[in-house]
C-alpha cells in the first residue's frame, strides 16, 4: 500500500555546497519521504550557528548548525547528520545536544553512530530514517543519487576551468544555473542524466577565448571550506573572474566515492611526510605536489580557522612551494563575511603569478 | 604641448599619501597627511597640497592610480584609471628604485606584509591576518600611553642600552606586559626600545614565518620612519636594512607607475575640491544575507556602488539614472 502523504516524514540534511539535491533525490525517490530544503546559506545562517556554537570550534560546525536550525524552521522533523574523520565525527552529537537544549523537537539520525565499516550498519541507519524501506528501490535511487554527486562535481570542474574565459558574459553561469535547476527537479535517473548531458553539451558549445598560456591555479584545503562557495566567499568564482583556470580536486566524488586510498596516495608523497595527518591531509599534499609537477602557476590553500589537520600540512605545502618554485597563498576563513581583505590578497596573488608567467616565457 | 604626468594616491587606515611623477619616475609633487577616519576628506586635502606644488604650465596629469585599503572609494572619487591592491603597488614601486631587492618588509597602520622577490618579480608574499600587533596602530596607541609623540619614538629608543623585554605575541598581552614593566620601574627609553623589538619580533613570527629573508632588504611603510624599529630589524636579521627616503610614498609611487603603464587615460585637473562626495550604506533586503552596499554620490549623482554578493543586490549607475528619470 502506498504511504499516505501525511504519513511521510519531513527529512533534512545540513547544507553543503550543491550536494543537497542528491540527498533529496535519495530521500524522495528512494525512501518515498519528503525532503525539506532549507534556504541557501546567508549571513543569517552563520549568525544563528555562531551564537550557539563554542567559540573555538571550526567554522563549518557553525554553518552546519545554522543550516540545521533553518531546516527545522522550514518544517523538518528528522535531521540527518554525516560522519567524519576529524572533529566532524563528533559534531553530530554536539549539534544534537545544542539543538535539544534550545528546545527544538526532532528525530535525529547521526551517521557517526552507524559507521562501523560493515555495510549492514549503513542499512540500519537508513532504516532509522525510514523503517519500511524497500531495499531494491532504495539501492536504485542511491546509485542515481551518487551519480548525481559525480555529475555535479564534473560540471563544476568544467565550469570553473572555463567560465573565466567566456566571450558572452554570463553564458556559463546561465548553463550552470540551469543544471542546478535540473538536478533540483529531477524525479528519475533519466532526468538526472539528461540535465547533465545537456549542461556538458552547452559548455562545449559556448565560445571561450583561452589562449595557450592561461593562468592555472590549483585549489586545495579543508574539505568543507574549499568546496562550499558560501564559506570561502566564492573564492573559485572570484579567481575565475580574473581570468584564471581554476582546478579543485577536492570534492565528494574524488575524496569519498573514488578515493584512491590513503596508502596509495601516501607512497606518492613519501619524500614529504611519513605519517597520516588527517582526513584530507594526504590528498592535499599529494595534489599540491601534482599541481606543482603539472606546471600550475599557483596553489591556494583554504581552510577554516581552527582546522588542526590543515594547519599541520602548511609547512609541508611550504616545502613543496620551495622545491618546485610555485607560489602558494594560504587563506583562513572564519565567520567574517567581508570580502575586502580576501580580494586584496587574491588580486595581489593574481598580479604576482601573472607577472611571473610573463617573465618566465 | 605640456608633458605627461601621472598621479598615484595611497589611502591607508592611518595616513594618506600622494605623488605626481613624470615619465622618468621623477617626483613632481608629493604629500603625506593623516587620514583621520575620513578618506574622502583626506584625499581632498591631499589633492589641494599636490595642486600647490604642481607645475600646471609644464605638465598635465594623464592617468591616475589608487591603492591602499580605501582604493576603491578613492578611485571612484578621483576617476582613477587603475585601482590596484597595495601589495602589487608596493612591489612595483620598490623594484623601480631598487631593482635588485630580494625582500620587502612593509609595516603600515593596520596591516603589515612581506614580499619576496627574485629578479624583480614577486615570488611570494604574506600579509598579517587577524591581529594588529606589530603594526603602526599598536605603536601609536602605546605612544599615547607613554606620552611620547609617535614621531619621536625611534630617537628615544636609540638612547636605550638595555631594551626591556615585552611579550609580543598579541597586542593585549603586550599592553598588559608594558603597563607592568612601567610600574616596576623600567625607564621610558628601555620600554620604547623594547616596544620596537616587540614589533619586529611579532612581525617575524607572524608575517615573516617560514619565509626566507634574503638581502637586499628594503623596509617601508609608516613604521620604517622609526629608526628604533629599523635598528631592531637589523639586529634580528643580522643584515643591513635599506630605508628609502621615499619609502613612505612607495605605494603611491607604485600606483602612479601602474597608471602610467596601463592603457587607460583620463585627464585629471585637481578640480575635486568643490565637488560634494557622499557615501551611503544601503542594506539590501532581498535575502537574509543583508549585504551592505556602499553607494558613492558625486554632487548627488550616483557614480559607483559595491558590496553586494549577488546580482539581486546590484545597483548600477544606469539603473539609478533610470529610476530618477
Amino acid at each position: 500500500m502506498k504511504a499516505d502523504k501525511k504519513d511521510k516524514r519531513k527529512i533534512a540534511f545540513p547544507m553543503i555546497a550543491h550536494y543537497n539535491d542528491a540527498v533529496r533525490y535519495f530521500i524522495e525517490q528512494g525512501l518515498g519521504q519528503t525532503y525539506v530544503m532549507q534556504p541557501a546559506m546567508t549571513r543569517r545562517t552563520m549568525a544563528l550557528g555562531e551564537k550557539l556554537s563554542p567559540d573555538m570550534v571550526c567554522t563549518p560546525f557553525k554553518t552546519i548548525l545554522g543550516s540545521m536550525i533553518e531546516a527545522l524552521e522550514a518544517g523538518a522533523e528528522v535531521l540527518i547528520m554525516t560522519m567524519g574523520y576529524c572533529r566532524l565525527g563528533y559534531y553530530g552529537e554536539l549539534a544534537e545536544s545544542i539543538l535539544r537544549e534550545q528546545g527544538y523537537d526532532f528525530d535525529y539520525v547521526n551517521f557517526a553512530e552507524y559507521t562501523t565499516g560493515r555495510p549492514k550498519d549503513y542499512l540500519k541507519a537508513v532504516k532509522a530514517i525510514c523503517p519500511h524501506v524497500r531495499p531494491a528501490k532504495a539501492m536504485g535511487a542511491l546509485r542515481a543519487a551518487l551519480d548525481m554527486v559525480k555529475y555535479i562535481d564534473e560540471v563544476e570542474c568544467q565550469y570553473y576551468m572555463n567560465c573565466g574565459f567566456e566571450t558572452e558574459p554570463g553564458s556559463f553561469k546561465a548553463a550552470l544555473k540551469r543544471f542546478y535547476r535540473d538536478m533540483r527537479t529531477a524525479k528519475t535517473r533519466r532526468d538526472i542524466e539528461a540535465g547533465y548531458e545537456n549542461c556538458l553539451q552547452t559548455f562545449e558549445r559556448l565560445p571561450i577565448d583561452k589562449g595557450p598560456n592561461a593562468l592555472k591555479v590549483g585549489l586545495i584545503g579543508e574539505y568543507f571550506t574549499v568546496m562550499d562557495a558560501f564559506s570561502n566567499l566564492d573564492l573559485e568564482q572570484a579567481l575565475a573572474d580574473m581570468g584564471v583556470e581554476v582546478h579543485r580536486w577536492m570534492n565528494v566524488s574524488h575524496r569519498n566515492l573514488d578515493y584512491p586510498g590513503e596508502k596509495n596516495l601516501h607512497v606518492r608523497i613519501k619524500e614529504y611526510c611519513r605519517y597520516e595527518m588527517g582526513p584530507t591531509s594526504t590528498a592535499n599534499i599529494w595534489k599540491a605536489k601534482k599541481y606543482a609537477e603539472d606546471g600550475f602557476d599557483g596553489i591556494i590553500h583554504a581552510k577554516s580557522a581552527g582546522c588542526t589537520p590543515e594547519i599541520e600540512i602548511m609547512p609541508v605545502i611550504r616545502n613543496i612551494s620551495e622545491d618546485y618554485k610555485i607560489p602558494v597563498l594560504f587563506l583562513t576563513y572564519d565567520t567574517q563575511t567581508a570580502t575586502a581583505g580576501l580580494m586584496t590578497r587574491l588580486e595581489a596573488f593574481y598580479d604576482m603569478i601573472a607577472m611571473r608567467k610573463k617573465v618566465i616565457q | 604641448m605640456r608633458q605627461e604626468a601621472y598621479l598615484g594616491v595611497d589611502v591607508g587606515s592611518i595616513s594618506t599619501k600622494g605623488v605626481v611623477i613624470d615619465g622618468d619616475n621623477h617626483i613632481l609633487a608629493s604629500a603625506y597627511i593623516w587620514t583621520e577616519g575620513d578618506p574622502i576628506g583626506a584625499v581632498k586635502r591631499l589633492i589641494a597640497q599636490l595642486d600647490g606644488q604642481f607645475d600646471h604650465d609644464r605638465f598635465q596629469i594623464r592617468a591616475t592610480g589608487t591603492t591602499g585599503s580605501a582604493r576603491k572609494l578613492v578611485g571612484a572619487v578621483l576617476g582613477a584609471t587603475v585601482v590596484k591592491n597595495e601589495i602589487t603597488a608596493h612591489a612595483v614601486g620598490t623594484t623601480t628604485f631598487h631593482p635588485d631587492v630580494r625582500t620587502i618588509l612593509e609595516i603600515g597602520g593596520q596591516d603589515s606584509k612581506i614580499i619576496l622577490l627574485e629578479n624583480g618579480i614577486a615570488i611570494d608574499y604574506a600579509m598579517n591576518t587577524l591581529c594588529a600587533a606589530g603594526t603602526g596602530a599598536f605603536l601609536s596607541s602605546q605612544s599615547r600611553r607613554l606620552g611620547i609623540p609617535v614621531e619621536d619614538m625611534g630617537e628615544v629608543a636609540l638612547k636605550s642600552a638595555h631594551p626591556t623585554h615585552i611579550a609580543a605575541r598579541c597586542t593585549v598581552f603586550a599592553e598588559s606586559d608594558l603597563v607592568h614593566k612601567i610600574q616596576v620601574g623600567h625607564t621610558k627609553e628601555d620600554i620604547v626600545a623594547g616596544l620596537c623589538q616587540a614589533v619586529v619580533g611579532n612581525y617575524l613570527n607572524n608575517v615573516g614565518k617560514g619565509k626566507r629573508i634574503r638581502e637586499p632588504i628594503v623596509f617601508q611603510g609608516g613604521v620604517s620612519k622609526n629608526i628604533g624599529v629599523v635598528k631592531a630589524f637589523e639586529k634580528a636579521l643580522g643584515e643591513p636594512v635599506i630605508v628609502d627616503e621615499n619609502g613612505h610614498l612607495m605605494g603611491a609611487i607604485g600606483a602612479a607607475i601602474l597608471a602610467r603603464s596601463g592603457e587607460a587615460r583620463a585627464d585629471f585637473d585637481f578640480d575635486i575640491e568643490d565637488i560634494d562626495f557622499v557615501t551611503r550604506e544601503v542594506i539590501c533586503g532581498r535575502c537574509p544575507n543583508r549585504c551592505e552596499i556602499i553607494c558613492v554620490y558625486r554632487d548627488g549623482r550616483l557614480i559607483d556602488s559595491w558590496g553586494n554578493r549577488c546580482e539581486n543586490g546590484e545597483i548600477t549607475v544606469r539603473q539609478a539614472q533610470e529610476n530618477s528619470a
